[in-house]
């Protein structure tokens, strides 16, 4: 054993460089291993065909210590339950605009907090196994962060719970209840890629190119709706959001700069993300076009501003010095965006009988907002539609889908969305694989389908495991019974039980609401 | 005089979420709970992975410790995310403190130089311990079966890195506010003859598959570890004049003292599960047989070196008792079989 001197002692102290001190902290703790291999200590990394050459060349894109980690959250953690505390005491959801509001946050709580919790173990993941002590640790942080936001938000909508349906089987629903099967199946497919795709996936596709399609629609929609708890929860994790952003654009770079033969590998992936969690975004264009009570924007203009404008016009030509194309079918994603939410919610309200939420004909004065918002297809196309179901519930009806639709075997969605360019022909795509024939939904999915036929004849598709018999039993009842809704949960808004909770809870001088 | 203020009070329909209210009747649920139990997905993947096609995304097949119900286990703490970074945070503006202290009186440079020379080539080394364990853990944190146990394992990874940095600014101070001594315990960590056992110890935990496992080796190492370096040297550095040292210490047995609840509640939990227990008893027993002793050896020959330098320690002698001890508490756990 060789002892150091203690020279160093009579030396001056001298503050370290904040660089140097950072790295000293984290990518400086890992060793090359010496009696292990390290193919065998990483075993993840070579299968996909990346190949990176120098894991130093990671810029760590953020300086946290842990100790500046903890004191950060624990300031914001404070600030957000104080919150949530002082909301449930004074019986805040009473000043929301309208309890139709809160269909958004169950579709929130059903299938964007279990990503949340995805997230948090897959990034878990990548911290075990990319071969960079800097990225692993930077996964390490987001992974933690993933966590916390998962448990605010179950805490954040634990209240409404108390008083609302649909909360209460979030868990449970986001594994079985079809239009959950979008969002499952998206982070499923993530998780079981490879570390890098995963990498590309969720860090770039999903938290940098689409977050402000896919995320901050619900958060700008509580603001604007009174739900100062699930506002708070967004400016809360903001902090930690574009901690996760500028990660997903330094991998993305990494990635890019280490290696030529990367390149075609990630614009494969970029194509397929894209498509992938754009389509899953259909469900959040359904849901800011027509389950707030206040709308905050629309689809369309969201569309255009976060991503034509940001991405199209401000990320992608940056990308292009190395060698990156736009997404393959954004064209078609472009073509659709008149259309996309009208066609979205025409499902979920025909079929919300079997969802934990409920739906209702948009009034007259939406339908305006409407018609503003997308002047070139509401009227022309939507507005009658409405209308049919407006006559039908005039007279005392209410019109829901019987018999189960058919859904894309990628992305999972109903397959109802028409043609680019012809609003009257629905489209629908056909492969082969195995003698077995397959169906997606758009040139999008379809190429996502025969890169990896293998992996996506795999899919759980919840309408072939109902007429499978997985799903509770045969009936309508026995599914939904599975699914863990309750009773009016699902269906129609007026005349649910949270409608008319909301009505007697608002009622002047009724002696229950007091 | 207490005022009486009148609210409005509204019937909840139910107390908490669904499965809270399955698990423990309609009655209000601690967030603790709302936020661990069955949290994590239990059925209808999608896909398999490609990294492990034989296995679903969550599966209690990554280990060969398993429980009946996952959430039989739940953790004594209670750690959901903010109850964690609020101890934490306080664990380390506490150790801030400290070093604050310690380097404006640049007391840790300081130190009698046996003392030092232990701090530098015995304990500041250890950071890259920490930074393996630290793989080891959150290897639990994606594979462990079930949001009450991936949850501790996550908050346990996070805490490694803390203590690396804990270790790592404890050895910049050491170098007078360089990173001398950093360099010289890397070289230590790779090349110094008495650290070898470890790390090889280390890296080959690093590579066992089973995450489980290899969260309980590099306990078996933490238990000699921490008493005898966080703990027992402690003790010794205050009567020895190296009161600068114990400072130190003090902040990493408080951490070890958390850990040791969720992971002790944790093997009870393995070894008396209703239908698993005798598995896990016969698991646990042959994960002591694989790594005690080889913990044993690793950390004495830290002790060797230890009491090269200060002889009046007995690391070795305590190091025996140790882990005796803990053999002894292991063997209980496992009902005799070990």
């Amino acid at each position: 054993m060789s002892v150091p001197t203690k020279k160093a002692a009579s030396k001056p102290a001298r503050k370290l460089p904040l660089k140097e001190r950072y790295a000293l902290l984290t990518r400086d703790l890992d060793w090359e291993p010496g009696y292990v291999d390290r193919e065998q200590l990483f075993p993840h990394t070579r299968y996909e065909g990346i190949k990176i050459h120098d894991w130093d060349g990671w810029q760590d894109p953020f300086r946290l210590t842990v100790d500046a980690y903890y004191k950060y959250q624990v300031e914001k953690d404070k600030r957000l339950y104080a919150v949530l505390d002082g909301f449930a005491q004074s019986q805040g959801h009473l000043s929301l605009s309208d309890a139709s509001y809160l269909n958004a946050i169950k579709l929130f709580i059903q299938g964007v907090t279990p990503l949340e919790y995805a997230a948090h173990r897959h990034f878990a993941y990548l911290a075990r196994h990319l071969e960079g002590p800097a990225p692993r640790f930077a996964a390490l942080c987001q992974s933690v962060d993933e966590l916390r936001h998962c448990q605010t938000q179950i805490h954040t909508i634990s209240n409404y719970n108390k008083y609302y349906g649909g909360f209460h089987s979030w868990s449970k629903m986001h594994d079985r209840v079809w239009y959950l099967s979008v969002p499952k199946s998206l982070f499923d497919d993530a998780m079981t890629a490879g570390p890098f795709e995963f990498l590309i996936s969720i860090s770039f596709s999903f938290e940098y190119l689409l977050t402000n399609l896919l995320f901050v629609p619900f958060m700008s929609g509580a603001s604007f709706n009174g739900d100062m708890p699930t506002m708070s929860f967004g400016f809360s994790a903001q902090s930690d959001e574009s901690r996760h952003m500028t990660l997903g654009l330094e991998a993305i770079k990494f990635l890019l700069e280490q290696d030529e033969g990367n390149v075609p590998i990630i614009q494969d992936w970029i194509d397929k993300w894209f498509w992938r969690a754009y389509r899953m975004s259909a469900l959040v264009a359904g849901m800011m076009d027509y389950m707030l009570p206040k709308p905050v924007m629309s689809w369309r203009e969201a569309f255009e501003l976060y991503f034509e404008e940001q991405m199209l016009g401000g990320l992608f030509p940056d990308l292009e010095y190395y060698g990156i194309q736009p997404p393959r079918h954004v064209n078609d994603a472009i073509a659709e965006k008149d259309h996309l939410s009208h066609q979205v919610y025409k499902i979920l309200h025909n079929f919300s009988f079997a969802a934990a939420f409920t739906t209702k004909t948009p009034d007259e004065a939406h339908m305006a907002w409407l018609a503003e918002q997308y002047p070139d297809s509401f009227d022309q196309v939507y507005r009658p539609v409405w209308e049919k179901h407006r006559k039908i519930e005039a007279d005392g009806g209410r019109v829901f889908f019987q018999g189960l639709p058919q859904l894309c075997q990628v992305c999972q969605v109903p397959m109802a969305f028409t043609e680019p360019g012809n609003s009257a022909q629905i489209s629908f795509r056909r492969s082969t694989f195995r003698d077995e024939t397959f169906h997606t939904c758009s040139d999008g999915c379809q190429w996502i389908f025969e890169r990896e036929p293998e992996k996506y004849v795999q899919a759980w598709l919840p309408v072939h495991q109902i007429y499978r018999g997985n799903c509770g039993g045969p009936t309508v009842p026995d599914v939904l019974a599975w699914y863990g809704i309750q009773e009016g949960d699902n269906g129609e808004y007026t005349g649910s039980p949270d409608q008319l909770a909301w009505a007697a809870w608002h009622s002047d001088g009724d002696d229950k609401a007091v | 005089m207490q005022y009486e203020l009148r609210y409005r009070v509204l019937e909840p329909r139910r107390q908490t979420y669904q499965n809270v209210i399955d698990r423990l009747g309609d009655q209000p649920a601690s967030r603790y709970l709302e936020a661990t139990l069955d949290v994590e997905p239990t059925e209808n993947f999608h896909y398999r992975p490609t990294w492990a096609q034989d296995r679903e995304l969550y599966d209690e097949r990554f280990s060969a410790l398993r429980l009946t119900d996952p959430y039989s286990y739940t953790d004594p703490r209670q750690y959901y995310y903010t109850p964690y970074v609020t101890q934490r945070a306080a664990l380390h503006d506490e150790f801030g403190k400290t070093l604050g202290y310690l380097e404006a009186r640049d007391l840790l440079a300081k130190l009698p130089e046996a003392w030092h020379t232990v701090l530098t080539s015995v304990v500041v080394p250890l950071r890259h311990y920490e930074s393996g364990a630290q793989l080891v853990s959150v290897s639990g944190a994606r594979f462990a079966y079930g949001t009450s146990l991936e949850q501790c394992c996550t908050f346990a990874a996070f805490d490694r890195i803390g203590n690396a940095q804990m270790l790592s600014r404890a050895g910049i101070a050491a170098g007078g506010g360089t990173a001398e001594a950093l360099k010289e315990a890397k070289r230590q960590w790779l090349d110094g003859e008495h650290l070898q056992p470890l790390r090889r110890l280390t890296e080959e935990i690093m590579v066992v598959e089973d995450w489980a496992e290899g969260l309980l080796a590099v306990d078996l190492v933490d238990s000699l570890v921490y008493p005898l370096l966080y703990q027992h040297l402690d003790e010794t550095a205050l009567l020895g004049g190296a009161g600068a040292y114990s400072l130190v210490a003090q902040h990493l047995a408080t951490w070890y003292a958390d850990q040791r609840k969720w992971l002790d509640a944790l093997l009870t939990c393995w070894a008396s599960d209703p239908e698993r227990g005798e598995d896990n008893r016969t698991a646990l027993t042959r994960i002591a047989a694989t790594w005690a002793d080889r913990a044993r050896d690793a950390v004495a020959s830290l002790t060797e070196a230890i009491d090269q330098a200060l002889p009046q320690a007995a690391s070795t002698t305590v190091l025996g008792d140790l882990a005796d001890a803990h053999a002894t508490a292991w063997t209980k756990i496992t009902g005799g079989a070990a």
